[in-house]
């Protein structure tokens, strides 16, 4: 598990008395009913999806791809892939690209929200749950708006690819 | 100066249309042409709702013809080497077909590559579903 006070690091306001900033940055998604956010360096754009190509034989978290900027790019329905309901995928729905390591994907949400700023110290370890999106979670954070689940997205997209059958596995 | 360019044949699987490297597909004819046990229908592309035009693909070792049943072939286009897309990483690493190749974009919208053999290979690799 992702220490909680150790992700979002950014310059701003203040200092813990460790050499970090009292604030943590993530953005902010609306997903599966709830505020999930995520590290904001991680972010490098949020988009309207354009048409989604459908892709044969792959797993239900990864509706398609879209062309962006001449790019083409996979869709991850995070929902899917903890085993909820699926992002209703419209000509009005936005994804958050992001950068994971080697994974370049987009993340599907049915609102974004933005940047977020939670103070450190609001930030409190996940609930102890290892089953479906909690398995994913670093952190809980609150700020004004409410509430918001602080996922740990690299590991999120590891797991999507370890997840899913590679080809040549004898799956067909 | 004239770019590079690559060829594919485009064909139609139930509502979908692919595009096929050329260079793969030995001929285009009706599956009147081919024996049952050469046919490929019911694919990771889906299940042709005609059983009418058919792809020949050399996909074995030993140079043995297979014929891929499609709903219509679309012909042959000739697109600049710019508008081939490889597979997106994680999309690849996803995928539990090899024989998605890529993307083609045509008239603005990307078209999926399929690697015939690699497809034929893998519907006679697979157990038999029921028809």
């Amino acid at each position: 598990m992702v220490d909680p006070r150790g992700t979002g690091e950014a310059a701003g306001a203040g200092d813990d008395g460790a050499g970090r900033s009292a604030d943590a940055f993530f953005f902010c998604l609306r997903l599966l009913g709830g505020r999930y956010a995520f590290e904001a360096p991680l972010v490098t754009e949020v988009v309207r999806l354009g048409p989604l190509t459908r892709l044969p034989a792959a797993p239900s978290f990864l509706p398609g791809v879209f062309t962006h900027r001449g790019e083409v790019l996979p869709v991850l329905d995070v929902g899917q892939l903890v085993g909820q309901s699926a992002v209703p995928i419209r000509a009005s729905t936005r994804a958050a690209i992001v950068q994971c390591g080697p994974w370049k994907v987009a993340v599907v949400s049915e609102a974004v929200e933005g940047l977020v700023v939670v103070p450190r110290r609001a930030l409190e370890p996940p609930p102890a749950e290892s089953t479906g999106v909690a398995e994913f979670l670093s952190a809980i954070g609150r700020d004004r708006n409410g509430t918001v689940a602080i996922l740990d997205l690299p590991r999120l997209v590891e797991t999507a690819r370890t997840r899913a059958v590679p080809a040549g596995s004898g799956a067909a | 100066m004239s770019q590079p360019t690559a060829e594919f044949l485009l064909f139609q699987v139930a509502f979908r249309v692919y595009a096929a490297a050329v260079r793969a597909v030995v001929r285009v004819g009706t599956i009147r042409e081919a024996s049952a046990e050469d046919l490929v229908a019911d694919t990771i592309l889906g299940r042709p709702f005609a059983r009418d035009r058919g792809v020949v693909v050399s996909a074995e070792r030993d140079g043995r013809e297979r014929t891929l049943v499609v709903d219509r072939v679309l012909g042959v286009r000739s697109v600049p080497a710019a508008d081939v897309h490889e597979l997106p990483p994680l999309a690849a690493a996803c995928l539990s077909s090899a024989a998605i190749a890529g993307f083609v974009t045509m008239d603005e919208a990307p078209l999926l590559i399929v690697d015939l053999p690699t497809l034929v290979r893998e519907r006679l690799a697979a157990p038999a579903t029921a028809a």
